[in-house]
């Protein structure tokens, strides 16, 4: 592991035997196929089971409803070995784990626990997030996706938008407003009638991920479908700052690959005579790699540390995000200069993840956004309004 | 039957590492590990583990005991078995056996094993990646007058026994033994499970058992070298690239083969 800062050494022996058997289990298990799945444009899914028999689903998650239970650092550094892997292979573990299981966890029912959370944590069952919709993400109050109460049943109308996951779930947590225009969950079954995913085809990004719309059509479910413990959009921003959690992890993993990458690269291939590695120019790239990551590792280590001790800011966690994601893009970019015309090819894992973290930058509120919310908490002035 | 196994184990440097990033200590004669890379658990060793899991699985009452002996052992990788499935690992961790030959192993690695006692099988990794001797487990089996099958690629055990199907370059012998009894195994065994998160929380609760040489009983003298390392070195390889051409394909594949075989690599 790229670890400059000596970071390993502030861990226990249980977090870098975790790190270290994720990277042993995913070098050998996910990194021979994905190039390949990246360019059909398939997730691939027969890596569900076994991330699921490894624990890595829900991992975080006390471990009373078959989830593993390790603490945030582990989880961290899981997220952390997926990305370096792909970025959608990181995502939706994300998604599963964050965005669906524990919102299930925190706000469910005992019924809904018991139905999803053993399932959701073995990979016998899939979850999706619906929360953005067509007109944008970054404003999530403004949705129109309606959930009518009509005796014992939700009828949910409206559609969901860059959904991951959403053609391989069995179960979507839908964002919606009830009758009284407040925001609501609702664990959708995928085979309702009125439900249907159409997959976003044509990506350029996220290949290795499935990403969909959700249209849900006079979609009935029953009452006791819903989220009995959160009302309000507390209850989605809440699992975005989990998901954001793991991404400020997980960016790190995927600008560790494009570094190792390059840099073995740069010491093989000369001009004029010398490697290039030996030039100042190629230097002061890997130079800025190596101290975004550092500086990323250390902020991460942090967020951790703060996150078990249940004092963790979401505004730490957009600042992480933020930032993280920025530089693993930043590094990506630069490592497929320095690779020149072979950075463009996916022999290389360049670009790859450059393209992917496009997606990452934007997705779980944009760059723009997190420095909006900085910029409030730090100066008390809402710029989002 | 309850059924006691002990495996054995040791901490290795990473086998992966590349030459140039390690060094050796001329004077000392040691390799000096290199700076950020851990060691790992001898990879025929978790060959080993994986074994025992197996017997353990298809036996109704099993124990495993992983054991190693060394010195500055990195807890979280000889905590890896425990990972896996292991019951318990116990560490002779002494500088006085930290750097033995494989008659000063095989006596540390036997008299442990004398004082946990109650045993039934003794499994070993075929050889361990630093020195690859193969013959620590041989000596366990001579200082503790047992049976010993080497380089197992399957195992069972039964009432009777123990069957081991050993590799042979050309298939494998189907060897038996009785109880107790030392096997050494191969990778054709099958790759070593990867610890769950599941495995590792549940190591984590686990305390290795560590002893000292002298809480094992061993003397200076059974540790001395029987062996003189007269030099360690890191060979020196020269690469030479020849073109072979021939008139056309057949003829280039032809005069290759006469090279190959020039060279007696085929």
């Amino acid at each position: 592991m790229l670890d400059y800062g000596q970071v390993l050494d502030l861990l226990t022996d249980d977090e870098r035997q975790v790190q270290s058997t994720a990277r042993d289990f995913l070098d050998a298990e996910a990194m021979p196929g994905i190039t390949d799945a990246w360019e059909k444009g398939e997730f691939p899914r027969d890596l569900i089971p076994k991330l699921g028999e490894m624990g890595y689903l829900g991992a975080n998650l006390p471990s009373e409803y078959g989830t593993a239970g390790v603490n945030n650092m582990s989880y961290g550094l899981l997220m952390y070995e997926l990305e370096r892997i792909d970025s959608g292979l990181r995502s939706f573990a994300s998604v599963q784990g964050a965005l669906v299981m524990y919102p299930i966890y925190s706000y469910g029912s005992e019924e809904q626990k018991q139905n999803y959370l053993p399932k959701m944590a073995s990979g016998e069952m899939i979850g999706c997030f619906g929360l953005t919709e067509h007109e944008g993400g970054s404003d999530p109050g403004a949705m129109k996706a309606t959930a009518r109460k009509d005796g014992e049943s939700y009828v949910l109308n409206g559609s969901k938008m860059w959904i991951t996951n959403g053609n391989i779930a069995d179960v979507a947590l839908v964002w919606a407003k009830d009758d009284g225009g407040v925001v609501c969950g609702f664990l959708v079954p995928t085979d309702t009638p009125g439900f249907v995913a159409n997959e976003i085809k044509h990506k350029l990004s996220m290949r290795a991920s499935v990403t969909s719309e959700l249209v849900m059509d006079d979609c009935r479910i029953p009452a006791s479908q819903m989220l009995p413990d959160v009302r309000g959009l507390r209850g989605p921003l809440s699992c975005l700052t989990q998901a954001r959690y793991g991404i400020a992890w997980g960016a790190l993993g995927a600008l560790e690959a494009v570094y190792e990458d390059a840099l073995a690269f740069s010491k093989t291939r000369s001009t004029f005579g010398k490697p290039i590695a030996s030039r100042q120019l190629v230097q002061t790239k890997f130079v800025d790699m190596v101290s975004d990551h550092t500086r990323g590792m250390l902020l991460a280590w942090r967020l951790a540390i703060l996150k078990d001790q249940g004092k963790l800011n979401y505004s730490l966690v957009s600042l992480a995000k933020r930032d993280n994601v920025r530089a693993a893009l930043l590094a990506a970019r630069s490592a497929r200069e320095i690779l020149g015309g072979s950075g463009i090819v996916l022999d290389h894992p360049s670009i790859r993840h450059m393209l992917n973290l496009e997606t990452v930058d934007t997705y779980e509120g944009t760059h723009d956004i997190h420095t909006l919310i900085l910029g409030r908490d730090i100066t008390g002035e809402n710029a989002l309004e | 039957m309850a059924l006691n196994i002990i495996v054995c184990a040791k901490q290795v440097v990473d086998p992966e590492t590349p030459a140039s990033a390690f060094r050796i200590d001329p004077d000392t004669k040691q390799v000096v590990p290199a700076q950020g890379i851990p060691p790992v658990v001898n990879g025929f060793d978790e060959n080993a583990v994986e074994a025992a899991l197996q017997i353990k699985e298809a036996s109704s009452d099993a124990t495993i005991t992983v054991l190693s002996v060394g010195s500055g052992f990195v807890m979280d990788v000889m905590k890896k078995p425990l990972s896996m499935g292991a019951d318990q690992l116990i560490l002779v961790d002494d500088p006085a056996v930290g750097n033995l030959d494989a008659f000063g192993t095989a006596t540390a690695l036997a008299e442990a094993i004398r004082k946990i006692g109650e045993y039934d099988l003794i499994l070993c990794g075929r050889q361990a990646s630093d020195w690859d001797n193969a013959m620590v487990p041989l000596g366990i089996a001579e200082i503790l007058g047992l049976p010993c099958i080497t380089i197992a690629q399957k195992i069972e055990v039964s009432d009777d026994g123990v069957t081991v199907h050993k590799a042979l370059s050309d298939g494998y012998e189907v060897v038996k033994a009785e109880l107790p009894a030392v096997v050494t195994i191969t990778n054709e065994l099958g790759e070593p499970r990867y610890p769950t998160l599941r495995g590792i929380m549940t190591a984590s609760r686990k305390t290795p058992t560590v002893w000292d040489a002298s809480e094992v009983g061993l003397s200076h003298d059974q540790l001395s070298h029987k062996l003189d390392l007269t030099e360690l070195y890191i060979p020196v390889s020269d690469t030479e690239c020849e073109f072979i051409e021939g008139e056309d394909d057949a003829d280039s594949g032809r005069l290759l083969a006469l090279k190959l075989r020039e060279a007696r690599l085929i």
